[in-house]
């Protein structure tokens, strides 16, 4: 993790910030910094997201669809049955060194490790919404894989937080190509992948992806997207993953302190009800921005007329 | 059961305004290259210094499809005692490829021989640049990543550099500016893309310090006549000129907006 120390003065000056509802940058305990949301930035995925969180935080998730093989698992027939007709997600989340100084070499292995697997458990999970039976293309052979890659640009804490809000966006921008599946006798079947930018679907269940909210337990309160100061003088974090229903998909408590019952509830109400405006006000974002590419996809096609005469 | 697959397509979203030429089509009829460029054009070049909020320097630059972010720590001290040198600094390049900047997806691990060969390339071209006896046995860290690939990685691996050191501070005694050069039809092209480079086109990349046209960095991993060689050198050089003035301008804007912030 990042700056690595902090001074008994400084973590007394945030703890008693944090108890009169105020921080260093001006925020109230349970305010957000400004969300900056693009989607559609690198032409060479099915759909890609970059999120900005304030001055810092910055994560470009690219999504990557490609047919492959159905996983086959042999040491469950039950199991094995579900899987053979199920897409397929595959996470994986990076720290690049030019992030911070504390990422390079080896040194973000295990964070990385750490990060991707609580993405891939909150995706690949019913609790996910994605529709994976959709991505099946032919039972027992062939599905979309959907590779999911994240990529942390810059570091100023709540990384979690902004890499399940990147990825949910990405999702929303992903197109899969059509596909037509032809039998023909003899048990042959074989299935054409449309060419057409326009024959493209939406992965189903994009909206129903989860976003996460990390609480971070600072004194006896607690507050959300914290700076990298602020996450050191957090005694623990709680991890509450939120879906557009309001219904909690996942909870994580890390970090060394130890939670008391009656705030644990508290923490866990406070986490749903932000985490359900936040996807509203993505879900704004997300459409305003569709709007404004449509619009000028309008307006491209205008004809001018010859020699612009008119 | 037999499954035949009929039509996979991959990459439908063309990288880079291409349709697919064969090798004789690299330069159409009317003299132009499959992405709409003359072959003396460089592609479409966009760069910004001081892009993130944690490294000392930082710099980002688009040149047509290929996107990189360059990041500069220090100089500092020494990680690694091993690495430190009595009478310089040490500068250490870390190169990482994000995995979706390819067409097709591959996650490269960070000992990638092809990416660490890119790696030690930079290091070796910014070693006599940058004036390491000032800072000695400390260590200047360069971190570059590709978000998009669509060619010329060693030339947007140096300029970046460049950028993000000057962002950073740290005594130059010149720019880096660097740029590729390529011979199709006998005749000589600059700049190459994707499609150029996988079709077997001669590459030369070219660093080349503008003030006194010297040549920091040569690299040609193909077959050339050498009475091309002139022609295509010379070709290079031109681009590196030109992307000198786009590299100098972006830099120059950014101290006129930082000279506006301590005005106000």
């Amino acid at each position: 993790m990042p700056p690595t120390l902090i001074s008994p003065s400084e973590n007394d000056y945030i703890i008693r910030g944090v108890d009169s509802n105020i921080r260093a940058d001006g925020r109230g305990r349970l305010d957000y910094r400004q969300v900056i949301l693009e989607t559609g930035l690198i032409t060479q995925a099915s759909g890609s997201a970059r999120c900005r969180l304030g001055e810092g935080t910055d994560v470009l998730v690219g999504v990557k669809v490609e047919f492959g093989a159905v996983e086959l698992d042999g040491a469950d027939e039950d199991v094995a049955e579900i899987k053979a007709k199920r897409g397929r997600v595959i996470c994986n989340v990076e720290c690049s060194p030019i992030a911070s100084q504390q990422f390079a070499g080896r040194g973000a292995d295990d964070f990385n490790n750490e990060l991707t697997q609580m993405l891939d458990r909150v995706l690949n999970g019913p609790q996910s919404g994605l529709n994976l039976e959709k991505l099946c293309i032919i039972p027992g052979q062939h599905c979309w894989i959907v590779y999911i890659d994240a990529i942390v640009l810059d570091y100023a804490g709540n990384i979690l937080d902004t890499i399940f809000m990147t990825t949910r966006a990405a999702l929303y921008s992903t197109r899969i190509p059509k596909t037509i599946i032809q039998e023909r006798g003899d048990g042959e079947i074989e299935f054409d992948i449309l060419d057409d930018v326009e024959e493209c679907e939406r992965i189903e269940g994009w909206d129903k992806v989860p976003v996460a909210i990390t609480l971070n337990k600072i004194g006896s309160r607690h507050i959300v997207d914290a700076t990298p100061l602020e996450e050191l003088t957090t005694e623990a974090k709680l991890l509450v993953t939120v879906n557009k229903d309001g219904k909690v998909c996942g909870l994580q408590k890390s970090g060394g302190g130890s939670i008391e019952p009656s705030l644990l509830i508290d923490m866990v109400q406070t986490g749903r009800s932000l985490g359900q405006s936040l996807i509203q006000s993505l879900d704004e974002m997300l459409q305003r921005e569709e709007n404004d590419i449509n619009l000028k996809r309008a307006q491209k096609e205008r004809k001018l007329g010859f020699f612009a005469a008119t | 059961m037999i499954y035949v697959v009929r039509a996979v397509t991959e990459n439908r979203r063309c990288c880079s305004r291409t349709f697919q030429m064969s090798r004789q089509e690299l330069i159409g009829p009317q003299g132009l290259r499959n992405d709409g460029r003359r072959v003396n054009e460089l592609r479409d070049m966009k760069c910004k210094t001081s892009v993130l909020s944690q490294a000392d320097g930082s710099a980002y630059i688009e040149q047509g499809n290929t996107k990189c972010l360059a990041a500069v720590y220090g100089p500092r001290e020494a990680r690694m005692k091993a690495q430190i040198l009595h009478n310089r600094a040490n500068i250490n390049v870390e190169i990482s490829l994000a995995p979706f900047s390819m067409s097709e997806r591959k996650k490269r691990s960070k000992s990638d021989k092809r990416i660490l060969e890119i790696a030690s390339a930079v290091k070796q071209t910014f070693e006599p640049i940058i004036m390491t006896e000032l800072f000695a046995r400390s260590q200047i860290d360069i971190y570059l990543q590709i978000l998009q690939f669509d060619g010329g990685i060693v030339q947007i691996c140096i300029n970046a550099a460049t950028l993000a050191l000057i962002d950073a501070g740290i005594p130059m005694k010149d720019y880096v500016c660097a740029c590729s050069a390529g011979c199709i039809n006998d005749e000589p092209v600059l700049d190459l893309n994707n499609i150029e480079e996988t079709n077997n086109v001669p590459e030369l990349t070219v660093a080349l310090l503008p003030k006194t046209d010297k040549i920091t960095l040569l690299q040609m991993e193909s077959r050339l006549h050498v009475d091309k060689f002139q022609p295509v050198m010379e070709m290079a050089a031109i681009g590196c000129k030109e992307i000198h003035t786009i590299l100098d301008k972006a830099v120059r804007e950014n101290v006129k907006d930082l000279l506006k912030k301590v005005s106000i």
